[in-house]
């Protein structure tokens, strides 16, 4: 009896340290994107209170001020607009060449996929600035168009590897009978093997969404103030020393979060796996 | 080549020895395949050399060559390794480099030590233990201006919540050797829980059969640890690294947000100074030139790093 209240004791405290450790976990990641949530919902009296207020009766009019405010709804559309159509692009333009690199050996076929992985391993900067004297020089700075353009750099690399993986995932198999029936290859990737990778193809999606509305070098360098996305229109509050307007800035960041906190949530089980996969598949290339 | 071939034979004998029309149809479809190849590469190959071959061709040629930005194009000069001279003979450049390569080592090594502790505890079996790994998502996720916006207003002296919490003012940012130390703390914030979920996926994958006959062998909790667990979970570590690499090395967001580069360029970190060198001092060559350095030296890490992890995964 006595060792088994002991064991018991000992199990409690385990338990104990290791739900201690967890929470300390999310006190510690969750806590600081609380707080800015808390920020939004103060007076601007309440903020600049010492010590800091911990109750209080949430106010809406942060949330008011910065979406009467014409700047941060024309950014936030231009991160809409240029987000959804750098995804767009992308699969369009990378789904076919990953399902002919998945299933069909041709020379440069190492060529191209090489190429994507240096495009993704490269620092942004590094292709920044000669993209800025491209685009001066054909009359694209500035333009959403060219910062969709920019963004395939690190959307089409992340399209091409997840959506390879899945195609080679699917079995040869269906295709090859379709084949036996007549079919062309046009036919087979576009009847057979596209719907079988639409897991695949979701995951790819999702994946350079996030990229695309999280990026903040490409736009703060090819964008003006028509043309900006959220997080441009967010870094010009840290610069300014007027910037003082602490409700406003929590309230548009947390604007900006909101979509992709709530996305990622959704599809949580397509994240890592996505992230890591392009990394993985890369080790392997023959 | 050997695949589709086998693929058209069989796609071609049974139809041909069928009615005429039908032969006509596989003409077609044949050409259509011939050219199936080039069509669904194009448009990859295209738009890669548009925004990624060509931009990175200027640079190079940039980083070879005498040219400022209100000269003509046909008015530059080539000079041989001129700029590249120039760069390490800038005291600028020099610390920077030094800099990123010290920032990118300490947030990388924090970044896989916290993670894997992190992984090893929502790793337990426990009740509520999802909770906690979706909590996770959270700040991975996170627009990394937002996140320095938010850790900004955080740590303000007067009226942040950290100074309040600690019960002193400290000037996280304004006091040069702290302020790197907060940047890359604010960096492994957002970033540890990534290295954390891809490991949790390696330890997850360590088949429970072998811990199971390794225990009652006898083994003990660290034996298990060092001699099954850990050598399994290599590759994973191994890929958070190359990952956390290339993106630590070409930090620029949270930098550029929460210090700009200062203060006395203490967090000046190479895209920051290739940033300043182009759209500040519109020195193109100059910073043509550094760009490919951090291109060369990504460039060699990842490949080396890439060496590792296929050895360790003979596929």
């Amino acid at each position: 009896m006595r060792s088994l209240s002991h064991t018991g004791y000992r199990k409690g405290c385990y338990y104990a340290f290791v739900y201690g450790a967890l929470i300390c976990l999310l006190v510690i990641f969750l806590l600081p994107l609380l707080w800015v949530l808390g920020l939004s919902l103060k007076t601007r009296e309440q903020i600049f209170t010492t010590p800091p207020l911990f109750l209080w009766w949430p106010t809406m009019e942060n949330y008011f001020a910065v979406l009467s405010e014409g700047n941060f709804l024309v950014s936030f559309w231009n991160s809409f607009l240029v987000t959804t159509s750098t995804v767009l692009v992308s699969l369009f333009a990378g789904i076919p060449a990953a399902y002919t690199i998945a299933r069909f050996r041709f020379p440069g076929r190492k060529l191209i996929f090489f190429s994507l992985l240096i495009m993704r391993m490269l620092p942004p900067i590094a292709a920044l600035l000669p993209l800025y004297v491209m685009f001066s020089l054909v009359g694209l700075n500035s333009s959403r168009t060219g910062l969709i353009l920019a963004y395939t750099t690190f959307s089409l690399p992340v399209i091409v590897w997840v959506t390879r993986d899945f195609f080679k995932s699917v079995p040869r198999d269906l295709e090859e009978a379709a084949y036996m029936d007549g079919a062309s290859r046009t036919g087979a990737f576009l009847k057979i093997a596209l719907p079988l990778a639409k897991p695949g193809i979701t995951t790819a999606a999702i994946l350079s969404l996030l990229l695309a509305w999280n990026d903040f070098i490409f736009a703060a360098i090819l964008t003006n103030n028509a043309t900006r996305t959220s997080p441009v229109l967010l870094s010009t509050y840290a610069g300014s020393e007027t910037g003082t307007d602490w409700g406003a800035i929590a309230a548009s960041g947390i604007l900006v979060l909101l979509p992709v906190i709530v996305f990622s949530l959704i599809v949580q089980r397509h994240l890592v796996p996505g992230l890591s996969s392009g990394a993985i598949n890369d080790a392997r290339i023959p | 080549m050997r695949h589709h071939d086998r693929q058209h034979g069989s796609a071609t004998t049974p139809s041909s020895q069928g009615v005429r029309p039908r032969n006509y149809l596989v003409q077609i479809a044949k050409l259509a395949d011939f050219c199936f190849i080039p069509f669904t590469t194009l448009p990859t190959i295209v738009l890669s050399a548009a925004v990624f071959g060509v931009p990175l061709l200027l640079s190079l040629i940039m980083s070879f060559v005498a040219w400022s930005i209100d000269q003509p194009v046909s008015e530059a000069q080539f000079v041989g390794l001129r700029n590249y001279r120039d760069l390490f003979a800038d005291r600028v450049f020099v610390a920077s480099l030094w800099l990123t390569l010290g920032y990118t080592s300490a947030t990388v090594s924090l970044e896989i030590l916290i993670g894997l502790a992190i992984a090893l505890l929502l790793n337990l079996d426990l009740p509520f233990i999802r909770i906690f790994r979706t909590a996770l998502i959270v700040p991975m996720m996170v627009t990394p201006i937002v996140a320095a916006l938010c850790w900004k207003l955080l740590l303000d002296p007067t009226y942040g919540l950290v100074d309040y919490l600690i019960g002193s003012p400290v000037i996280w940012l304004g006091d040069p050797t702290l302020a790197l130390i907060t940047v890359g703390g604010v960096n492994v914030w957002q970033n540890a829980p990534f290295v954390a979920l891809l490991i949790l996926a390696g330890l997850q994958s360590v088949p429970k059969e072998i811990m199971e006959a390794a225990r009652i062998d006898g083994a003990t909790k660290t034996a298990l640890f060092r001699h099954i667990t850990l050598p399994l979970l290599s590759p994973y570590l191994l890929v958070a690294m190359l990952l956390r690499i290339i993106f630590e090395f070409r930090a620029f967001d949270n930098v550029y947000v929460m210090t700009a580069g200062g203060p006395a360029n203490a967090t000046l970190v190479l895209s920051i100074y290739v940033y300043h060198t182009s759209f500040f001092s519109f020195d193109l060559t100059l910073a043509s030139a550094a760009s490919w350095i951090m291109l060369l030296i990504v460039l060699t890490v990842s490949l080396l790093l890439i060496a590792a992890i296929r050895q360790k995964e003979p596929d």
